[in-house]
């Protein structure tokens, strides 16, 4: 271990939490993802509305697609036309911005337009100001991402073998994946339905009633990505920069080439450590929260 | 292009048991798909192929770097495991936090009246009008088993595929595909939603070893005679 690699390191982990919160954001703004599902509905059962609705795929294959135009377009900047490093990838960022816009605007004028016998609108200012905004967040998410992809691939002491863009895109799937299971329940169980009691999932007999009312006005999807990036978002980094980090620290703190042993064993102690306090965190909700009234059944909790 | 030896035939075995511990570990994954990112069901809010991809794809990271360092292949495939076990276990536990303080929901399981590890109730705990929510102890540990199942496979399939041609990028890439299509296969036999071991659609895995020894067998020989000739 020497103090240029974890300088490298930690830099990795800050990009990564960056990363996951704007992925995490991007998805909510765009309203992809699971919780997209009740948007679609929504309309159907009479409730048209002015959220964005670019379901364009699951969210790891999209950003795995992103990151990898990025990385691509960034590593053929800088070895074939010997680039600065910075500025490829702030272009090839723009270049998987300009991708995602493509797709979101398709999206949503596709979706919206199927769902015309619901009176449910395509409207020109939502796709104005929400795609660009969508964009916007792509291209933090992959930038982000290029960036750890580099320094893995050129400047840590031991290089990954992987090429840049296969890097990027493994990181772009693992963010979608952590972004899908973790800020997006934020989205979907809590901002979609506001109108319910705190406290508990989606009822069934709610599904589709989604809310349509901001604080002031009617709700877009920029007043769902602000509720959102105050938990949903910074907690969707805080998963990826743990995962980047950690999985990256214990092939810091010890040579693999010598210590693998050791690589291994420290990644198994984390591994405990972490079911442990899952299950501390599982009673600490039992104990706060308590059963639920409603519960009739005879198994005593 | 290259023939098939017995040295081949050792990697496409290699190829085989590795898609089969993917398939089965995208078993043990507790997912509840769309639902679940309602808090409507139990498990993690996303499908079981992208998460399955996800932790075993960045074990698949951890392992690449470790053969860059040495051809012990228990070595290999024990980094990819737990690579892919930490990230796992690093969305699962954030997954619990967005739940718990974000959705203000106990973790609860809605297959079993009590938690198989922790023996604690949970049909009190399970929201009115939901099949359970959150990631609860059961589901957690058998997560960690999942990702420690796709990630090994993954590892051992790359191992195969590098120690042929000695491309990490070729073998990188034909690794991912091979992968992709053994959670795939998993997931059209647990039909998009599984709270892990002790659920069930879990006593469904004998079926998927005879789907994934097919495609495994298929796709390995074929990924060993065209990345052979790189």
């Amino acid at each position: 271990m020497d103090a240029f690699s974890m300088g490298l390191l930690a830099a990795m982990g800050a990009l990564a939490t960056v990363a996951g919160a704007s992925e995490d954001i991007e998805s909510d703004v765009g309203s992809q993802s699971n919780p997209n599902s009740q948007v679609q509905l929504a309309a159907q059962v009479g409730f048209p509305h002015r959220i964005y609705n670019k379901a364009i795929s699951g969210e790891p294959p999209s950003n795995a697609l992103w990151c990898a135009v990025a990385a691509g377009t960034a590593m053929v900047l800088i070895e074939k036309f010997a680039m600065p490093a910075l500025l490829s990838i702030a272009l090839g960022a723009a270049v998987a911005a300009l991708f995602n816009g493509v797709f979101s605007t398709t999206a949503y004028m596709g979706r919206n337009a199927s769902q015309a016998r619901f009176n449910q609108y395509v409207f020109l200012d939502v796709l104005r100001t929400h795609t660009t905004t969508i964009m916007a967040h792509a291209w933090i998410t992959a930038f982000c991402i290029t960036c750890i992809s580099y320094i893995m691939a050129y400047v840590l002491p031991m290089t990954h073998p992987f090429p840049m863009p296969l890097i990027a895109m493994i990181w772009g799937l693992a963010v979608g994946a952590i972004g899908s299971s973790t800020g997006d329940v934020h989205y979907g169980a809590e901002r979609e339905f506001q109108n319910t009691a705190f406290g508990a999932g989606l009822n069934t007999m709610d599904s589709g009633h989604i809310v349509r009312e901001a604080e002031a006005g009617v709700r877009s999807s920029i007043d769902n990505a602000w509720f959102c990036a105050k938990f949903g978002g910074p907690a969707t980094g805080m998963a990826f920069g743990l995962t980047v980090f950690l999985d990256n620290w214990r092939a810091t703190i010890f040579d693999p080439a010598t210590q693998g042993v050791l690589v291994v064993a420290t990644g198994i102690v984390i591994v405990i450590i972490l079911n442990i306090y899952n299950k501390m965190l599982e009673n600490y909700a039992r104990k706060k929260y308590g059963p639920y009234p409603e519960y009739k059944g005879d198994i005593e909790a | 292009m290259t023939g098939i030896d017995a040295t081949s035939v050792m990697y496409i075995i290699e190829i085989i048991i590795g898609g089969l511990l993917v398939a089965i570990g995208v078993h043990f994954v507790p997912v509840g798909g769309a639902p679940a990112a309602m808090a409507q069901a139990t498990g993690v809010g996303t499908g079981t192929v992208q998460l399955a991809a996800g932790s075993g794809l960045t074990g698949l990271l951890a392992a690449g770097l470790m053969m860059k360092m040495t051809d012990n292949i228990i070595l290999i495939v024990a980094s990819g495991a737990v690579g892919a076990m930490i990230m796992i276990d690093a969305t699962m536990l954030v997954g619990n936090w967005v739940y718990i303080f974000g959705v203000g929901t106990p973790p609860a399981s809605a297959k079993v009246n009590y938690d198989p590890i922790t023996k604690l109730p949970q049909p009190p705990y399970m929201a009115p009008g939901t099949v359970g929510q959150g990631i609860p102890t059961v589901c957690y540990v058998s997560g960690t088993i999942g990702g420690l199942l796709g990630g090994a496979g993954g590892s051992l399939i790359y191992f195969a595929l590098l120690s042929i041609n000695g491309n990490p990028g070729l073998s990188g890439i034909f690794a991912i595909g091979i992968f992709l299509v053994n959670a795939v296969l998993a997931s059209w036999n647990i039909q998009g939603t599984i709270e892990g071991f002790h659920d069930t659609k879990f006593k469904r895995w004998p079926r998927v070893v005879q789907a994934a020894l097919l495609a495994s067998a298929i796709i390995g020989v074929m990924a060993v005679m065209i990345t052979g000739g790189a």
